[in-house]
């Protein structure tokens, strides 16, 4: 007995093993070679920018009108992409979220249509959403506009939330939407009280991504917000932000001050996502913990 | 294996069904002691299957079944895996048509009203029909507490705190599981035992103050202890509710119902009902020679 079981525990064959080593060790190599771009980056950004970002004034200064001249901050690119990304983020989780709902109980072509659409439009070039707000809003209004921005964001970020949402309400365990259904709740209660709070932490994921996706994005903004050299929290004024004042920068990065700028608004548009982020998943783990206090 | 589509078995086995039929409003009533008379007290018919058939897309699941549910009895439905008990009970309380794709035809009346009426709201039809599933379901976001008192809440069974205070105890009360959670009733649905949470998930179910209330395998995702407590619980309750559970065991058919259906998969791969009668005639001398070769284990 004894001595079939050992033979049965008997040492795996040395090619077996090779090859088991030798697919662990190419994913390795596949993770380092992925992770050198990233650190590459944000170390790049982080020695070059960290300099402007240790004066508190480069928070809470606007730039000069000159972007060749020292000093001055980036306070009105800071403040108009929080308020544009804000009221996109606004604007597009509702809709993002009905048709998130709509795809997953309702169904049918339309459904489908939507679904389509939305996947063509995730595909779209960000500059074609900024010549669409373009023509179709500042055109109309007769000036560029933070609204305009707003809006360029929430249709570059609606695809993003919309598919993400509409997976995490698919992953809705059966036992869950059964006993929800068995209950005789209506479509809709169930979804607000049950289905969304089961996947909370996966909409909030899917609504990060999204911000973040926005955030980030220069060329929608070009044709709309434009951008601009002052503070203004008026929706209705051109209105700069953080991509647009790198973009400004960097293009005169022959001039120190504009090339430090520029990498200064890169490093705090990092920790400005990286914070995002952090609080998602601070927010969906303390949730979770309340959730199920086994 | 003499499985016909037009079985004599249903036409041997249901003479009280014939009755019901020829009384078209299938007003609920005193219905005859079956003939080979156990020494129950006639008993109120609570729900009646017409020749219930459902499919799954092309396939048929279910084929032809009719069937009386007693009031304030247990009913189980028994057989083999593949014919239809956990479809047929879904019928009755129309979550068969959640499934996509699922439709079914025939009747199902409750107090003379087929549930299956284009007048009648699917929901509205849950909520007097309970259901408890095989695999314990409370809701994972919501506390002991909530998980009984916000369906009830929703569906405007109660208002104010105080009532919902009230249900809460006296339903978790009901379910046998007060004393084990009225010190945490802020604690998560899903921080219980998987007993502990299949006794919250009839404790939920009775807090919208159902009539009938079915059970899907209630007992199979729990161990000997818990399977013990549930079918204690399910003796008090028939005092009150009318209750048909569906289940593999035949022990535990055989301790706790007091009506049983057998039921088997035909050639043509649907369930039909082979035989109901009173359990202790099911299990000691059954009609048909499918059933006896089911309860003494030789098929199944």
């Amino acid at each position: 007995m004894a001595s079939e079981a050992v033979a049965a525990f008997a040492p795996t064959d040395r090619r077996r093993r090779v090859k088991a080593n030798l697919l662990v060790i190419c994913a390795a190599i596949a993770l380092i070679l992925a992770l050198i771009p990233l650190v590459a980056v944000f170390g790049y950004v982080f020695v070059n920018g960290i300099r402007s970002m240790l004066s508190l004034d480069f928070l809470i200064q606007d730039p000069p009108a000159d972007l060749s001249a020292t000093g001055g901050g980036v306070r009105n690119a800071l403040v108009g992409t929080l308020e544009m990304t804000g009221l996109a983020t606004l604007i597009a989780v509702p809709i993002a979220l009905g048709m998130a709902v709509f795809a997953v109980e309702v169904g049918g072509r339309l459904a489908q249509a939507a679904r389509f659409l939305i996947d063509v439009l995730a595909g779209l070039p960000s500059i074609v959403v900024g010549i669409f707000i373009y023509t179709s809003v500042v055109v109309t209004q007769g000036h560029f506009s933070g609204l305009a921005g707003s809006l360029a964001l929430a249709i570059v970020m609606l695809p993003v939330v919309t598919v993400s949402a509409e997976e995490i309400l698919r992953l809705t365990p059966r036992p869950i939407a059964e006993g929800a259904r068995a209950l005789g709740l209506t479509r809709w209660r169930a979804i607000m009280s049950v289905f969304v709070p089961v996947g909370l932490s996966g909409i909030i994921t899917g609504i990060l991504l999204g911000v973040s996706r926005a955030i980030g994005e220069t060329a929608p903004l070009i044709f709309t917000s434009l951008g601009n050299n002052f503070f203004t929290l008026d929706l209705n004024q051109p209105m700069q932000a953080l991509p647009l004042l790198i973009y400004r920068n960097a293009l005169n990065s022959a001039f120190d001050a504009a090339r430090d700028r520029a990498f200064g608004a890169a490093l705090l548009l990092i920790l400005i996502v990286l914070g995002f982020n952090l609080a998602g998943r601070w927010l969906t783990a303390r949730r979770r913990l309340a959730g199920s206090s086994r | 294996m003499t499985t016909r589509s037009e079985d004599p078995l249903l036409a041997v086995e249901t003479p009280q069904m014939t009755a019901s039929v020829a009384d078209p409003g299938g007003v609920p009533g005193a219905r005859p002691e079956p003939a080979a008379g156990s020494a129950r007290p006639p008993t109120e018919v609570a729900m009646t299957v017409r020749d219930l058939s459902a499919w799954y897309g092309q396939r048929r699941a279910v084929r032809e079944i009719s069937l009386d549910i007693d009031a304030r009895a247990i009913t189980a439905i028994i057989g083999p895996s593949g014919s239809g008990k956990s479809t047929l009970l879904r019928c009755l309380d129309r979550m068969h048509e959640v499934v996509p794709g699922a439709r079914s035809s025939g009747q199902v009346l409750y107090q003379g009203v087929d549930i299956y009426d284009p007048m009648i709201e699917p929901a509205a039809v849950r909520r007097t029909i309970g259901m408890v599933f095989q695999q314990p379901n409370p809701f994972p976001t919501m506390t002991i507490y909530d998980n009984v008192a916000a369906p009830a809440r929703f569906n405007g069974v109660v208002k104010g705190k105080a009532a919902e205070d009230d249900l809460v105890q006296r339903c978790l009360t009901r379910a046998a599981l007060w004393n084990e959670v009225k010190d945490k009733l802020r604690h998560g649905g899903t921080s219980l035992s998987g007993g502990q949470q299949q006794r919250l998930c009839i404790a939920r179910a009775l807090a919208l103050e159902p009539k009938v209330l079915l059970m899907d395998e209630p007992c199979s995702a729990l161990d000997p202890v818990a399977t013990l407590q549930v079918e204690e619980l399910m003796s008090h309750l028939k005092a009150d509710y009318t209750i048909v559970i569906v289940t593999h065991n035949m022990q535990q058919a055989s301790r706790v119902s007091d009506t049983t259906a057998f039921l088997t998969m035909g050639e043509d791969r649907a369930g039909y009902l082979v035989e109901v009668g009173p359990t202790s005639e099911i299990f000691t001398s059954p009609k048909q020679q499918l059933t006896e070769d089911y309860i003494s284990g030789r098929f199944g």
